[in-house]
């Protein structure tokens, strides 16, 4: 098991390495120049050009910037902004932030997907198992950031029950708004998921046994229904932790959530490498961690699955 | 641009540009009567892009902040008139030397004093290259700002600005320019105390000024808090007991805590409120134009497009084809005014009807007219294709320039195309390499309130604004003798004389006047747009 562990951690090295490199290339590549976006259209003397050029590396080639990257990053130096902000004290800013957002999502996603997935799967045909699935098909249908600003508005400006936009501390309580629209979508996949695989392992061989033994319904359904059940769903939320943190932009923009999205998104306009860079190269490491916690899970739904 | 992200300027201008400073100045009495004046005003902005040093801010988020941290010789009133704040005289015989006088005995907010070297360091800290200041280029009327702003020169110190006493300073140009007084007020020409040249960057993350509000809290991407500047004595006297600066990521966000009390003063209604705002708000609400402009340049070294008589023609042709208010009333909910000339009518000296300005009028029968006779001189090609170049990352722009496009379809019988560019570095970076294959939208807002600023850096022989590499000896002429005038009125005459040649050879093709959509709560009144679109934040009050 550690063995393993270490092995799928050392991976991290490669993917991080080429993920940044492909990243710094892909910011390299995209047209234009960021001091363009610094001068704003503006007049710029030559000079102060390429005065700002020198500051920020962007007078060398390729590979002298990444080189310089590398080099900087085994001492922990993530680079600094155009605004002259340490890109690590961007980071230690909004991460927090986000992950608050996206372990909300997740947890109200989790927990209500599998209830509900469950109930639905359980009664399959009748009223509830019909209206979760109708229910499920509109919010895929319908995009996020209209159901964003539909829940504001009636939540946050008509009703007042929440302020429409989050302050700057972002508490947990102020995040569940953002967080609700953020799983919701997800939430509606896990629900149909967990209903499904429910269907199937409610007519297996070993629940007809349990069954057959005397088990009470419960025991039935939580032991040997639900956990063989969690299978899939548990890949799925897995994948979807690094997903709801590198795609809350939406979620992120129309509450107002000071968080990464926004972050990013800003770096990207202004061309900011050090800052685009740093935040993918986080996001990786959160992906793939979070794999990697998934496939321990299965070992423990699942005694047939073992690691060496 | 504030693509921003979606800042006003990246919306409204081709430029994340921006500008400078509101300012009020005159009123503080009418401010100061009713009304709470320890209320603390919340306000939308975005995140400055840089740190708060006033050479190096130029766009909105940090340059309303910076109007109030600092204040120099001279401020800007509603209107834009300059009302003098530390300048006690600004003396000129030949609108080439002057001798500038401060008030004795101003400080900075931490006490230490405003003296002549204040405002001679600052400025030479701002122009050098070394020290890559984004708003340099403010400084290259001051003589030797060659040098010092040259490649690799580790030189700082201008030849021109000179410190006589503590309270006097002199200031020599390169030429005569009679609105140099005018320019001020904005952030780049700001003083410094001693303390921010030791250590410019954290200078500019806590910076200390000397104007109506001190910064006490930057909280990044979250907001700004000011207090009031007890110190200062001006006529920006606060009217409230501070601004707490909202950092906003989309002005559609802001304008739902607008409308649930969350926010007290927004200066930007977004695009999709534009339609209801003034219902959902009333007489909490202002659409009133500031000193900017829209405009397409097509550049002169297009094909067909030459500054001789066939590229005049068809550019004309072009301008009459247009049918702006059509535009403005679909596109922007009526929140433009149709361009007149080359300037914005919140500057002194702008007039509405000058000589040639028809050629702005839409006038489909003429613009066929105008286009067949640029056909005789040489022929458009039925396959030739006509583009317009934009930036998808400013709201607003993909509408607009395809509205135009379309209407160049259907009133000149041309292939015109609207061509989106993924970004406005993008664009921008095509427009300064003059490698552009067709026409493409531009747009000034004024640094400060003077007609030349919105003719010399555009449109001056190799000014550093002229994206369509307009060149007349003509216009350049004009602008020097304008520039020469000692009298205001005069310079304005001159200026916009100026204008009726750039009406003959339209270097860019004027649309229209940018105008603010703005909010407030019920938690305040007296709330007042200035010249520049900015909020007058220092007049507001709590009810």
């Amino acid at each position: 098991m550690l063995s393993f562990m270490l092995k799928r951690i050392a991976q991290l090295i490669p993917v991080f390495i080429g993920a940044t490199l492909l990243v710094y290339f892909l910011v390299f590549a995209t047209p234009g120049n960021p001091i363009d976006a610094l001068s704003g259209g503006k007049p710029m003397s030559d000079a102060t050009r390429s005065a700002l050029e020198a500051q920020y590396n962007l007078d060398k080639p390729f590979w002298v910037q990444y080189g310089l990257y590398l080099k900087n990053l085994v001492t922990f130096d993530l680079g600094t902004s155009f605004s002259g902000q340490e890109v690590s004290a961007l980071l230690g800013r909004a991460f927090p932030v986000t992950a608050r957002l996206a372990i909300l999502a997740l947890l109200i996603e989790g927990v209500f997907g599998v209830i509900f997935g469950v109930i639905a799967g359980m009664r399959k045909g009748k009223w509830f198992d019909s209206t979760i699935l109708v229910a499920s098909l509109i919010v895929i249908a319908v995009p996020t950031f209209v159901l964003g600003f539909v829940l504001q508005f009636v939540i946050g400006v008509k009703l007042e029950w929440v302020k429409p936009t989050v302050s700057g501390a972002a508490t947990w309580g102020e995040l569940f708004l953002p967080a609700l629209v953020l799983g919701l979508v997800s939430l509606a996949y896990v629900v149909r998921l967990t209903r499904t695989s429910v269907i199937e392992n409610k007519s297996a061989d070993f629940v007809r046994t349990a069954t057959a033994k005397g088990l009470s319904r419960n025991r039935v359904v939580s032991v040997h229904i639900l956990r063989n059940s969690l299978i899939p769903v548990v890949t799925f939320l897995g994948a979807d932790l690094g997903s709801l943190m590198g795609g809350a932009i939406v979620t992120e923009g129309i509450f107002n959530v000071p968080g990464v999205g926004h972050l990013l998104y800003q770096a990207i306009q202004k061309g900011e490498t050090p800052t685009v860079v740093a935040i993918v190269g986080v996001l990786v490491i959160i992906f793939v961690v979070a794999n990697l916690i998934v496939d321990m899970l299965y070992a423990l739904l699942d005694p047939r699955i073992r690691y060496a | 641009m504030r693509y921003s992200h979606a800042s006003k300027a990246v919306v409204l201008s081709a430029a994340l540009a921006l500008t400078l400073s509101a300012c009020g100045g005159g009123s503080t009495d009418s401010a100061g009567g009713e009304g709470d004046g320890s209320y603390v005003v919340t306000a939308n902005t975005t995140e400055p892009q840089n740190g708060l040093l006033p050479a190096n801010t130029n766009e909105v988020g940090g340059g309303r902040v910076m109007d109030l941290l600092f204040t120099g010789l001279v401020s800007y009133d509603a209107k834009g008139a300059p009302v003098n704040e530390l300048a006690e005289s600004i003396e000129t015989t030949d609108s080439q030397n002057y001798t500038i006088k401060i008030k004795s005995g101003e400080t900075f907010s931490d006490g230490s004093p405003v003296t002549a070297a204040s405002f001679v360091d600052a400025w030479n800290f701002g122009a050098a290259a070394k020290n890559a200041q984004l708003n340099s280029y403010f400084f290259e009327s001051i003589k030797g700002f060659d040098k010092v702003n040259a490649e690799k020169s580790t030189e700082d110190k201008m030849e021109g600005l000179k410190v006589v006493d503590d309270t006097t300073f002199t200031v020599e140009l390169s030429q005569p320019e009679s609105d140099f007084p005018l320019r001020l007020g904005y952030t780049a020409f700001m003083p410094l105390p001693e303390a921010a040249f030791e250590d410019p960057k954290a200078f500019g993350e806590k910076p200390v000024g000397n104007g109506p509000y001190k910064l006490t809290e930057w909280n990044h991407d979250v907001n700004l808090k000011m207090d009031v500047n007890e110190n200062y004595d001006g006529p920006r006297k606060a009217a409230n007991g501070g601004i707490d600066f909202k950092v906003y990521q989309s002005t559609d966000s802001a304008y739902q805590d607008l409308v649930s009390g969350n926010l007290d003063v927004l200066d930007q209604i977004p695009p999709s409120q534009l339609a209801s705002y003034q219902s959902d708000l009333g007489d909490r609400s202002v659409n009133s134009p500031y000193a900017g402009n829209a405009t397409i340049t097509i550049p002169g070294y297009l094909d067909h497009f030459k500054q001789d008589e066939e590229g005049n023609l068809r550019r004309a042709a072009i301008s009459r084809a247009i049918d702006r208010q059509l535009i403005i009333d679909k596109v922007y909910q009526g929140g433009k005014v149709i361009a007149k000339d080359f300037t914005a009518p919140v500057i002194e000296g702008y007039d509405d009807s000058l000589p040639g300005s028809e050629v702005l009028a839409f006038d489909a029968d003429e613009a066929k007219k105008l286009w067949a006779e640029a056909d005789k001189i040489s022929e458009w090609d039925s396959g030739d294709e006509f583009s317009i170049g934009y930036n998808v990352d400013g709201a607003g722009n993909k509408e607009y320039v395809e509205a135009v496009v379309n209407q160049l379809k259907n009133n000149l019988g041309i292939n015109a195309t609207a061509k989106s560019f993924s970004s406005f570095k993008e664009l921008r970076a095509k427009v300064t390499s003059y490698t552009m294959t067709g026409g493409f939208r531009t747009g000034w807002q004024a640094d400060y309130p003077s007609l030349y600023n919105f003719l010399g850096p555009l449109f001056g022989t190799g000014a550093g604004s002229n994206d369509g590499k307009y060149s007349s000896k003509e216009f350049d002429d004009a602008l020097a003798k304008g520039l020469a005038a000692t009298d205001a009125a005069e310079g304005a005459k001159i200026f916009n004389q100026a204008q009726e040649i750039l009406f003959k050879d339209l270097p860019a093709i004027p649309l229209w006047y940018q105008a603010v959509q703005g909010g407030w709560s019920e938690n305040v009144s007296n709330v007042e747009f200035g010249w520049n679109g900015v909020p007058i934040y220092n007049e507001i009050t709590g009810k």
